[in-house]
């Protein structure tokens, strides 16, 4: 059966062995779970956002829960790039399962240096923007608009050779038209989608629960409205793979994600309630292509999208 | 932690008895619960039969005992929200699900013979189980119970007999009329070793009451904050030490030492 999924081309393009990949800040640096299962089984592993500086993130309270979700404002805490380089990128680099870097920051030419700093680690295989963490000062403004978007992606692609994936925000007005930007300007895979930007109130204390006021709703709450944008993108055909987030806790979710369109996914919120989500949705994967005789991953990319745009035709648009 | 041992277990509820208003005593049995846990350690518990209430709660382990040819475990929970109303809604028999053991346990040293215990409200919860091992070990042991009134107090008979009990209730209705870190200089010369487990003004009290008197007792604490994960990996429960940096309750924690943090 063959699973691979292949991001990027040429010398570096990057070859994850299977779809399930672990999604940023829902999975530590990877290492907190080397004695939880065997991480090397999954398709890749997304780092914690790393920013140029430390951060020590944002007040409590951090999470809240929410109907069937959670929102978080953790605020990028993380060791920042140095210490990446330093302490976590050579324990990657002993792994067979790839790491990707997530990377954040509030200035293009912070987005480019630290793309170049990576840029030769070992233990780096990829490169993922976050152009869109709700927790942060400007955080969602490059990645709300093509332009910003296009900007960033121009300027990392400068400086890395590193196979470039971009994670969109919901909140793009037009998520197609940001998608179609970041494409043009080098992206070699898009992630599909950060968080939400939401809020919840402390009744009794008449303030927002969040130390931080507002933060992102992520879980089961939002898959179905990321799965239209994943559609939404696949139908756009950008020729791109593109990588389904949100809410995914069960190998159908996952299914569900690749019959819109995506090529891979990454496993979040769920870890946080199963320790071993990730593995479970590869392994009911597994089982699911082998009870339909499926022999490559490719077949049941999209396969819902073209039944899809048949319909169409004769019921209109939604609604 | 051996590879492949965190995972979602089934665990059997034994019996659910309503202790005073609103706390719960609840016997579990799950062999792999057990496995490595101690005093001061924790468990996530997932408190829906689906995806709502979505996260796990977590819940100190509170007593543990040998029966029916295995190791059982107990927690000691307050109604609070949800997630603690669906649990005790549990009958014996019915089946929870969680993962466990979690973070940094409780550490005695070898030459302690007297330790006090501070427990603020439910905080005894997470200290019941470390005076049960240091009786056994033929310590002394005194624990300094506070609450709001005396209705929220644990009854003695839910503690080994050895323990001596002291109670301060905000209130008056029973023990000393004030808060509970009142009594701390009191016993903090006979005590080698001081364990606290409650709210963090109550820490924030007792680290002050040590500097007042230049006390070097050396002081551990069972911090508690919103938790998405209990593994490390969603950075939810941070803490802020002193001296500067951040630290996860879930990983670095549950145990602090008191000076650290406040
Ligand atoms: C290490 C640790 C050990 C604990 N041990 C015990 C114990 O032995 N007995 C006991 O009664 N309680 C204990 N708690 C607190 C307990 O986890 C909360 O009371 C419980 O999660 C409330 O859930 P709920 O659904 O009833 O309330 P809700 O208000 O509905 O909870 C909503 C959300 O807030 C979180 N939350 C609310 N209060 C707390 C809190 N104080 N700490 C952490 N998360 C919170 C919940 O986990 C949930 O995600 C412990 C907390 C920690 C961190
Ligand atoms: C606690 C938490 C921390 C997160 N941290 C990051 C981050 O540092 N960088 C990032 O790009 N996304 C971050 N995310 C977003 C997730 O990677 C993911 O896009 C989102 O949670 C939706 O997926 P899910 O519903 O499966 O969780 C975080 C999400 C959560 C819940
Ligand atoms: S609860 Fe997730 S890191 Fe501690």
């Amino acid at each position: 059966m063959d699973l691979r999924v292949h991001i990027g081309g040429g010398k570096r393009g990057l070859v994850l062995a299977n779809p399930v990949l672990t999604a940023s800040g829902c999975f530590g640096n990877g290492i907190e779970f080397l004695r939880v299962f065997d991480i090397q089984r999954l398709g890749g592993i997304v780092s914690k956002g790393i920013t140029l500086r430390p951060r020590l993130g944002n007040p409590q309270p951090r999470i809240v829960e929410t109907p069937a979700g959670m929102i978080n404002s953790i605020g990028l805490q993380n060791v920042g790039v140095d210490a990446v380089l330093r302490e976590l990128a050579p324990i990657w680099a002993t792994w067979s399962v790839p790491v990707i870097a997530n990377i954040a920051a509030e200035r293009v030419e912070d987005y480019a240096e630290l793309a170049r700093r990576l840029d030769e680690a070992p233990g780096v295989s990829a490169l993922e923007l976050n152009i869109s963490c709700p927790n942060v000062e400007n955080g969602l403004e490059f990645g709300s608009r093509p332009e910003p978007a296009a900007a960033v992606v121009q300027a990392v692609r400068q400086a890395t050779g590193l196979p470039v994936i971009v994670k969109l925000t919901p909140t793009a007005g037009d998520v197609v038209a940001v998608a179609a930007a970041v494409v043009e300007a080098g992206a070699d895979a898009l992630t599909i989608a950060n968080t939400f930007p939401a809020l919840s109130i402390d009744i009794q204390r008449r303030r927002p629960a969040l130390g931080w006021g507002s933060g992102g709703l992520s879980g089961p709450a939002i898959r179905p409205i990321v799965l239209k944008m994943v559609y939404d993108v696949a139908r756009a055909g950008l020729g791109v793979p593109i990588i389904g987030c949100g809410g995914i806790a069960t190998w159908q979710d996952a299914v569900e994600y690749l019959m819109a369109g995506a090529s891979a996914v990454q496993v979040g919120t769920a870890t946080f309630f199963n320790p071993r989500a990730p593995l479970e949705v590869l392994e009911g994967l597994q089982e699911f292509l082998r009870q339909e005789g499926i022999e490559e991953l490719r077949e049941l990319v999209g396969a819902a999208v073209s039944a899809g745009q048949a319909k169409k035709v004769y019921s209109g648009a939604e609604g | 932690m051996t590879a492949e041992r965190l995972q979602l277990q089934r665990a059997v509820v034994l019996s659910q008895e309503e202790v005073c208003r609103d706390t719960f005593l609840m016997w579990l049995s799950c062999p792999a619960l057990v496995r490595g846990a101690a005093p001061g350690r924790f468990l996530m518990l997932r408190c829906s039969d689906g995806l709502d209430p979505l996260l796990p709660r977590p819940m100190s382990y509170h007593r543990f005992r040998d029966r029916d040819g295995e190791r059982q475990f107990a927690i000691l929970y307050d109604v609070r929200g949800r997630g603690t109303l669906w649990l005790s809604r549990r009958r014996p028999g019915d089946e929870v699900l969680a993962f466990g053991p979690l973070g940094r346990g409780l550490q005695v040293r070898p030459d302690a013979r007297n330790l006090l215990l501070v427990a603020g409200g439910l905080g005894i919860a997470g200290l019941v189980a470390l005076a049960d091992e240091a009786v056994a070990q033929g310590r002394s042991v005194t624990l300094l119970a506070g609450a709001r009134t005396a209705v929220r107090l644990l009854p003695p008979s839910f503690l080994p007999p050895e323990v001596e009990v002291v109670y301060a209730t905000d209130d008056g209705s029973r023990g000393h009329h004030g808060p509970v870190t009142a009594l701390l200089p009191e016993y903090l010369d006979w005590a080698d070793q001081v364990f606290a487990c409650g709210p963090a003004a109550m820490f924030a009290a007792m680290a002050e009451t040590l500097r007042a008197r230049a006390s070097r007792r050396p002081v551990q604490v069972l911090m508690e904050e919103r938790m998405g994960c209990g593994t490390g990996i969603c950075y939810g429960c941070a803490v802020f030490p002193r001296r500067g940096g951040v630290r996860l309750v879930c990983k670095d924690g549950p145990r602090f030492d008191l000076r650290d943090l406040f």
